[in-house]
């Protein structure tokens, strides 16, 4: 499915992503939406979070950025995860994933879906990539261990040093180069 | 044998070539016969010596019967041989005289020795010459040769003589010294043959005569057309001339018209060349002096029609731009108004816009890197005071801004673009001068913006009699609504209201308790950023305007009034000892003398403290102000103290009680340019290639740019983002490997 760009996008490209598919009605505000979370996001500068769309053409696909917060075990490193919106966002919540292999009772180590309440059925359009990215940040601190997707994490969870050897080993640093 | 047969052979010949000139005479009279007849035909033709008295050759009956002799015998291509023969033997003398003429040409450069020379050397020649008599093979013969000797002796110098002589020919440009013209000298340079074999140097004589008038009578007269003048001088002064030579042996004026047809488009195409090598070489100066030098605008056009000298004068203006105009010595508006006059005589020249074009070019691309040109644009619209004469033709109906069309195929008027425009050639249809400055650059908002904030300082400048000047403002902004449209103008709609706005609820709160304030009050969101500013205002100042407040929130308890103290003008009096000063200053100036009123002495730290003013140093010109007007003075370091008795006793005293009220000079109100506001938005821009480096890792140059246009408004080219990407990159915000930019952490 192509999507519609067509409020951001300078007319050339404009043509270009019309021509294919039946445009749905409100692709264009939700691409609308999506910028206008993207000008928040920016400009309200929260540390340690951060997200821009993937590629130039696409507002549906975003990439994101996790610092581990202070004072957590994840502290000094960096998660890439991906963003997903669906096309009738904010009605249903995105797909959130990590990319960066993330040791932690919440997160699936291979895949990197996340469990979090939010993402799922208690997700409200209310709720933008700003609240998910704050969210996600507070979650590597306080994991939800009543419902595990990493049960070897949540049982580790309460012995910090063999936990930290864990996400260290699983951890792998962000590779500089384009997505 | 073959000795037999050899030996039979020229006893044959022998015998046949004596029957020959025996002619079957017996014995050998008819070969004696054909001896006299020779040695009277050789004689007869015998070029002799004219220097020495000679009887005046006869073609007699005798000469007549020999010549018939040798006909017979077939002898007279021999007789020719022999006669060239002798002339060429005799052909020193000739030359001994053309070598003396030489020299005494040499010595005084005297034509007349010329012409005398010519003279002579035809006479030597006719004097040679066989009789007519003998048939005009003989004579062409006879000519070829002498002509040829002829050119062969001449001495190099002849040739520069020979064009002195011809200049000398030439009718004078003043009437009085005509000189005897005496067309038979002509003639004689046809028998000899100077006319062809000197074509070109008589046509240069030409060339270089009119060269000169054309020089002398039309540099620098450029408020005539001088074409027609000139072509009135070449029939009266060079036609006459043209028929001595090349149209004397036209027999009827018709013929010397046709044979004067060629060599005379020849010469006024020279003349033609001339003068637009001249205006070509003036452009620059032509157009400065537009609109008075209309007729030499004329005068190009028409040469320009006539010689394909296009190309030069694209390529000596562009260059005279260089030189003159696009240096960072010329004024904005000296080079726009330059521009603007170049569009015009262009116009002129060339309709189509081809030369247009190509000359704008290199100007328009100067202008838009100008800061200031948008600025000076702007100012010149809304008719700026201190801008000497406007751009715009007063007269000119204001139009809405031009976009450039797209070329209408159907139309039936439609015509190809020039042969000499380039591949992206715009063909500039006549739209006004406004949308042409306007499209310097891409975009009407830079325009918009400008005005916006340029009307903002007018605005607050205005002062105490505001009316007349608003209305002049939205005059202005009216005829620029035709212009750039409605909608874009709205802003400045706003910011009009704003004052008569302020001017009305000012009245209504003078009614309520009269002020002296009179505030100009605006909405912060339609002006543009204007710069705020700490100064606490002290004393009365303060008292004033907290009423004036209060009385503010009355009227309208939803609005919240926030002064900018450091704008307008208050007009003080003040009372001392000796003496009432009175002026009109800036409210800092009044703040400041208004401190003096409470104790006589401040420092420089306790004034600034006391306004809330970081930096003392803006204090030191509000601080001058009052020292020049004699009311402060200084007393030590940094110490200011009021001199309630003037410092200049006695009749100057007087002078300064009388003074009227000074006026100090009030500066335009400090509004954030259009170029910080764009600082402004490129910080915004700045977060956005923040997030995408953080996200995206290292990106490519053209990777950010296809990415800002999440941005919203970006509207940056990429080398202007890679000037901003360069400056981040001094200050270490982001590093660049192999063309990838990524954040430094």
């Amino acid at each position: 499915m192509e999507q519609l760009t067509s409020s951001l996008a300078p007319p050339r490209s404009n043509n270009k992503s019309n021509v294919a598919g039946t445009p749905q009605p409100a692709a264009g505000s939700v691409a609308k939406r999506l910028s206008n979370e993207l000008m928040t996001l920016m400009m309200s500068s929260s540390p340690g979070i951060s997200a821009f769309p993937r590629n130039d053409g696409n507002l549906f696909d975003w990439v994101g950025t996790i610092e581990g917060p202070a004072e957590t075990i994840y502290v000094g490193l960096t998660f890439r995860i991906s963003i997903a919106f669906p096309p009738n966002y904010p009605y249903v919540a995105p797909t959130i994933k990590f990319e960066t292999p993330c040791y932690h009772p919440n997160v699936d180590i291979n895949s990197g879906a996340i469990c979090l309440d939010i993402l799922q059925d208690k997700w409200s359009a209310v709720y933008s990539v700003q609240t998910i990215l704050i969210s996600l940040q507070s979650l590597l601190g306080e994991p939800n261990n009543a419902s595990p997707l990493n049960p070897d994490a949540a049982s580790l969870w309460d012995n910090p040093e063999a936990f930290k050897m864990q996400v260290t080993k699983h951890y792998r640093p962000l590779k500089d180069e384009s997505a | 044998m073959t000795h037999n047969g050899l030996r039979f052979q020229v006893a044959s010949k022998w015998q046949d070539s004596f029957r020959r000139f025996n002619q079957r005479e017996p014995g050998i009279s008819g070969l004696i016969a054909f001896s006299q007849a020779w040695d009277t035909a050789t004689e007869f033709l015998k070029p002799r010596n004219i220097n020495e008295p000679l009887p005046p050759r006869e073609y007699t009956e005798a000469v007549r019967a020999a010549l018939d002799v040798i006909h017979k015998s077939r002898r007279l291509p021999t007789l020719i041989e022999t006669f060239l023969s002798q002339v060429e033997s005799q052909f020193y003398l000739i030359q001994q005289e053309i070598d003396q003429f030489m020299i005494d040409y040499a010595l005084d450069l005297d034509v007349c020795v010329i012409s005398t020379m010519i003279l002579r050397i035809h006479e030597w020649m006719k004097q040679w010459t066989p009789a007519t008599e003998l048939g005009s093979a003989f004579q062409t013969v006879y000519i070829n040769f002498f002509q040829t000797h002829l050119f062969s002796i001449l001495p190099d110098s002849f040739s520069s003589a020979f064009q002195d002589f011809v200049a000398s020919t030439l009718p004078p440009e003043e009437e009085g010294e005509a000189q005897k013209q005496d067309p038979q000298i002509w003639f004689t340079f046809d028998a000899l043959g100077l006319n062809d074999r000197f074509d070109s140097l008589i046509a240069s004589v030409g060339y270089e005569h009119i060269e000169r008038h054309v020089l002398e009578t039309c540099t620098g007269q450029w408020g005539e057309p001088m074409l027609t003048p000139t072509r009135d001088w070449m029939t009266t002064k060079i036609v006459p001339w043209m028929l001595y030579v090349y149209g004397r042996n036209a027999r009827t004026a018709e013929e010397a018209r046709a044979i004067l047809a060629g060599v005379g488009s020849r010469f006024d195409f020279h003349m033609a060349k001339t003068l637009c090598d001249l205006r070509t070489r003036e452009i620059f100066d032509i157009i400065i002096d537009f609109p008075d030098s209309t007729g030499a605008l004329q005068d190009l056009k028409e040469c320009l029609q006539r010689v394909d000298q296009r190309a030069a004068l694209v390529q000596s203006l562009r260059q005279a731009h260089r030189k003159r105009l696009l240096h960072p010595g010329a004024d904005t508006k000296l080079i726009l108004s330059q521009y603007v006059a170049t569009i015009k005589c262009l116009r002129i020249i060339d309709p189509p816009g081809v030369l247009l074009f190509k000359v704008a070019d290199p100007i328009r691309r100067y202008l838009r890197d100008r800061p200031d040109t948008i600025r000076s644009i702007v100012a010149n619209l809304v008719g700026d005071d201190d801008s000497g004469d406007a751009l715009v033709d007063e007269t000119e109906p204001p139009r809405p801004l031009q976009a450039a069309d797209i070329e209408d195929y159907s139309d039936p008027n439609w015509e190809p673009e020039p042969i000499d425009a380039g591949p992206d050639f715009r063909a500039n249809k006549p739209s006004d001068i406004i949308s042409t400055l306007v499209s310097i650059y891409d975009s009407k908002d830079f325009f918009v913006k400008e005005l916006q904030v340029l009307l903002a300082q007018r605005l607050l400048a205005a002062g105490d009699d505001q009316s007349d000047k608003v209305e002049k403002e939205r005059r202005n902004i009216e005829i620029l609504k035709i212009r750039f449209g409605e909608a874009a103008l709205q802003v400045c709609e706003v910011m009009l209201k704003d004052m008569t706005d302020s001017k009305r609820i000012d009245q209504h709160i003078q009614s309520q308790q009269a002020s002296v304030i009179h505030p100009a009050i605006i909405s912060k969101h339609f002006w543009p950023a204007l710069e705020s500013s700490e100064i606490v205002m002290p004393g009365q100042l303060k008292e004033l305007q907290d009423q004036y407040m209060a009385e503010f929130t009355k009227f309208k308890p939803d609005k919240k009034l926030r002064w900018l103290t450091h704008l307008g003008t208050v007009n003080v009096e003040l009372e001392l000892e000796d003496r009432v000063i009175e002026a009109l200053v800036s409210p800092l100036e009044a703040a400041v003398i208004e401190l003096f009123s409470e104790q006589s002495e401040w420092t420089l730290d306790g004034i600034s403290k006391r306004l809330g003013l970081p930096q003392p140093n803006i204090l030191s010109k509000a601080i001058s102000t009052w020292l020049d007007l004699g009311v402060l003075a200084p007393a030590g370091e940094g110490v200011y103290r009021v001199l309630e008795v003037s410092a200049d006793q006695g009749a100057e005293a007087k002078d300064h009680v009388s003074r009227p009220a000074t006026t100090v000079e009030v500066e335009m109100p400090p509004v954030v340019s259009v170029q910080q506001q764009q600082a402004e938005q490129m910080r915004v821009y700045w977060k956005f290639i923040e997030g995408m480096l953080t996200n995206l890792g290292a990106l490519p140059l053209d990777r950010i740019q296809t990415m800002l246009k999440f941005a919203p408004g970006y509207d940056r080219t990429i080398t202007q983002l890679a000037g901003f990407m360069e400056a981040a990159r001094r200050e270490d915000l982001v590093t660049v490997r192999d063309g990838m930019w990524k954040l430094n952490k």
